[in-house]
């Protein structure tokens, strides 16, 4: 293709002042030195095949990935300095909410364009993982009761077994866990009985954890017999080397969980950064996400054990993924969460007040 | 000869392009401004229903507003063109009960939401907002005070959708235009096709064809039809008096050399000297009779079919009718008449003409005058002075000429009915073209008892120049 040359003057005019803003704004000389941060609420250990790939990929960009915890992660966002490249959180309403204030820079590539219209906003930030929220139970659960395979049949148990159950069952604590508490909002949207289920795990005084890898290593210790809410992602990993833990997939209905990922607004590296997102959208990041960690790829037509499309095989249409939208800004409304934690607690301590 | 002044087709698209190039400018205008008119109507209905819906959410505890702001409300705000939203929900004094709103809501703007909603579009943080605020009245038991909602979204999906209402106007007014044009050609076409067809049959005439035309032609046309038929009709009259003037000639012509021929042949069998004395005498008067004819026939088509643009100059009519005068009175011809002249206005006569063409126009007058009337006869010449005009007359006390005959005189070899006399019936007619070529009025008059007056209008001038 022929490029038209510009007019001798607006060379002459463009080059200094492109030069003097690069100067001023120093991007090149970063753009070069610092590595591609991502800020991310994801394991290492779990995510490594995919970040070996992009490596193997993009050998040019040094790629540093920092695992933390999704409210750190959120707070980088904001405070951050200089802001991380790349953000990734399983928080879904705080990522929207800082992508509604506006932290997030548009992503126009044929990746973006081609991901699914549910598991994206504004090509600001996409959902890039399926992770299935699931119910774990140890073996020796079976040995006194039918393991529940719904949301009811969990209630049941917690009614009818609660002295069995004391202290054996775990789950998330929605105060200080911000997935924890955007999986019972969701769960409350669904049904009003969801506070009878919190009351029941008020009866047996559930243990709350703050994070998956907790409930798991507490059910492979024997601590706990019984998990609800774990992130299917790291329980189905877990369960392969843990033959003592079963997960369960609720056959009700299946919450879908989606990573979020977008590039700061204020990305040091830009560019790289968008070439990281990209590759988490493209179809050969999903197939390593399918093939070779349980993240659970997003894309259609992509084969591997991990894909939503295997996930809905077998739990038929059940399948619940938290709605990628604006509905999602209501969950970190502070009023709405000190009234819903309020409520948590109180119906959480239900049966206590009932016995007092 | 035949000048085009540009087509019609490129006329018509000339004009076409400028009307529609400003009609279209106004109507380009009145689109945008209307289709995004349209599109912030349609969006702040949605801010309207986002705020309707967490108004609905607002309740008091203890003397507090609290409000669960409702999931659908913030997916109204986003509407699908998932815009950035934010929401605020004011206290009495201004002070977020809940919100998301990084910016604070302006005084002047609390105040200006308490009576009715408004909706304002404002930029901050380098993006276009659209906010919306009204006041809800919300009874709690402990104090009954009015909460302000507002809410706002990014104006991404307005602009998208006017963008797009305005594409859609744009191409209908264009392909309106495309169809416009595409009619104009085949109308033209079509109101085009008398013409071409009447031009294959002009095409496709014999030259000598002078019948009236065969063709249908639409009302518009009838008029350039028509004159097509006059012109035609005029062509055949002037060439059928061609014909029938050479026919004519050759006539006049043919007599007299018939006579010369039968009375050399009979002087050559004779061997009298005497008498081919007498028949020499007759053929030199006829072949001076002929050649005079032929004379006139000749001066008589030069003045009507070669024409020619003389040199018209001011002429004092007076010198000009007593110098013609003199040469006629002591000529031959006027030997047995009367010839004279009557008095002429006082001063010069000026009209514009050419000098050979009067003199030759009176000589052709005096000369028929002497023909045809009997010897003794008076003849006239005189000049009367009008107001605008000249009326120069040739008046006689000869027989005269009956009036059913009187308006053919100007035929050429029309001799009003006196065949046997030896003018050649040319003068009139020759009198008639010169006075056409002045731009003179010829009318023939009786007189009374009996007599004839020929009459020359003549325009006056006024003389400029040589005096």
């Amino acid at each position: 293709m022929k490029v038209p040359s510009l007019p001798p003057v607006s060379r002459f005019t463009w080059g200094p002042l492109v030069l003097v803003l690069m100067l001023v704004l120093g991007e090149p000389a970063r753009a070069l030195a610092s590595p591609l941060v991502v800020e991310a609420a994801l394991d290492r250990d779990v995510v490594a095949p995919l970040l070996e790939a992009f490596q193997a990929n993009h050998p040019d960009i040094d790629l540093d990935f920092r695992d933390r915890s999704t409210l750190e992660v959120d707070d980088l966002v904001v405070q951050g300095d200089p802001a991380p490249d790349v953000v990734i959180s399983s928080a879904m309403p705080w990522q929207m909410a800082r992508v509604n204030e506006g932290y997030a820079l548009p992503l126009d590539s044929p990746q973006s364009r081609n991901w699914p219209a549910w598991a994206k906003w504004r090509d600001e930030v996409f959902g890039f993982t399926f992770e299935p929220i699931v119910m774990a139970y140890r073996l020796d659960l079976t040995k006194h009761m039918m393991p529940p395979r719904t949301h009811a049949d969990l209630h049941t148990l917690l009614t009818t077994q609660h002295d069995l159950l004391q202290q054996k069952v775990t789950t998330y604590s929605p105060l200080t866990s911000g997935i924890g508490y955007t999986l019972f909002q969701q769960d409350a949207r669904y049904s009003l009985r969801f506070w009878d289920l919190v009351a029941g795990m008020g009866r047996v005084d559930a243990q709350l954890e703050d994070n998956t890898r907790a409930m798991l290593e507490g059910i492979s210790e024997g601590r706990y017999w019984l998990g609800y809410n774990l992130l299917g992602s790291y329980a189905m990993v877990w369960a392969q080397d843990h033959p003592e833990v079963i997960v369960q997939l609720p056959q009700d209905y299946s919450l879908v969980m989606m990573r979020m990922a977008f590039v700061h607004r204020a990305a040091p590296n830009p560019d790289a950064a968008k070439v990281f997102v990209n590759f988490l959208l493209s179809r050969e990041g999903q197939r390593v996400l399918a093939g070779q960690t349980p993240l659970f790829s997003v894309l259609p037509g992509i084969i591997g054990p991990y894909t939503a499309q295997r996930l809905r095989d077998q739990v038929g249409e059940r399948i619940y993924p938290i709605p990628l939208n604006a509905s999602l800004l209501a969950f970190v409304d502070p009023q709405r969460r000190s009234a819903f934690l309020a409520r948590w607690r109180r119906e959480f301590r239900r049966e206590l007040r009932l016995d007092d | 000869m035949i000048e085009v002044t540009g087509s019609l087709k490129r006329q018509l698209a000339v004009w076409l392009l400028v009307t529609v190039t400003g009609l279209g400018a106004l109507l380009m205008v009145e689109a945008w401004r209307s289709t995004h008119r349209a599109a912030e109507r349609a969006f702040d209905s949605q801010l309207e229903a986002a705020a309707m819906t967490i108004a609905e959410a607002v309740q008091w505890e203890e003397g507090e507003p609290v409000v669960e702001v409702p999931a659908a409300a913030l997916q109204i705000l986003a509407t699908r063109h998932q815009e950035r939203v934010f929401y605020s929900v004011l206290d009495t004094s201004g002070e977020p009960v809940s919100a998301n709103m990084p910016f604070s809501i302006a005084p002047g703007w609390r105040e200006q939401v308490t009576n009715e909603p408004w909706a304002v579009t404002a930029t901050l943080d380098d993006t276009s907002w659209r906010f919306y605020g009204r006041e809800y009245d919300s009874a709690g038991w402990i104090s009954q005070e009015p909460v302000q909602i507002w809410v706002g979204h990014t104006r991404e999906g307005r602009k998208a959708l006017a963008d797009e209402l305005f594409e859609r106007s744009v191409s209908h007014f264009v392909a309106m235009v495309l169809l416009a044009g595409t009619l104009m050609v085949m109308t033209m076409r079509v109101a085009l096709a008398p013409m071409r067809r009447l031009r294959h049959l002009l095409r496709r005439r014999e030259a000598d064809d002078m019948r009236p035309l065969d063709a249908r032609v639409p009302e518009e046309m009838r008029e350039l039809a028509n004159t097509l038929d006059h012109l035609f009709d005029r062509q055949r009259q002037s060439r059928e008096s061609l014909l029938r003037f050479t026919a004519d000639a050759s006539h006049q012509l043919k007599t007299p050399l018939a006579g010369l021929q039968s009375t050399s042949e009979l002087a050559l069998q004779s061997s009298d000297p005497a008498q081919w004395h007498a028949a020499l005498a007759t053929v030199h008067d006829g072949a001076e009779r002929t050649s005079r004819l032929a004379g006139q026939l000749l001066s008589l088509v030069r003045l009507r079919h070669i024409g020619g643009e003389g040199i018209a100059t001011p002429l004092d009519m007076n010198g000009v009718l007593r110098e013609t005068l003199l040469d006629w009175a002591g000529s031959e011809a006027a030997r047995e008449h009367d010839l004279g002249l009557a008095e002429l206005p006082s001063g010069p006569v000026w009209v514009r003409a050419e000098k050979w063409a009067i003199r030759e126009l009176l000589g052709n007058l005096i000369d028929n005058a002497l023909r045809y009337t009997p010897p003794g006869s008076e003849i006239t010449l005189g000049l009367e002075r009008h107001d605008d005009e000249t009326v120069l007359f040739v008046e006689d006390n000869g027989p005269g000429v009956a009036d059913e005959t009187r308006d053919r005189l100007l035929q050429p070899f029309e001799r009003g009915g006196r065949q046997g006399t030896d003018g050649s019936g040319l003068g009139l007619a020759i009198v008639d073209s010169i006075a056409q070529r002045c731009g003179a009025r010829l009318t023939l008059e009786s007189l009374k008892p009996h007599g004839l007056v020929v009459k020359l209008h003549l325009p006056l001038c006024e003389n400029e120049g040589t005096p």
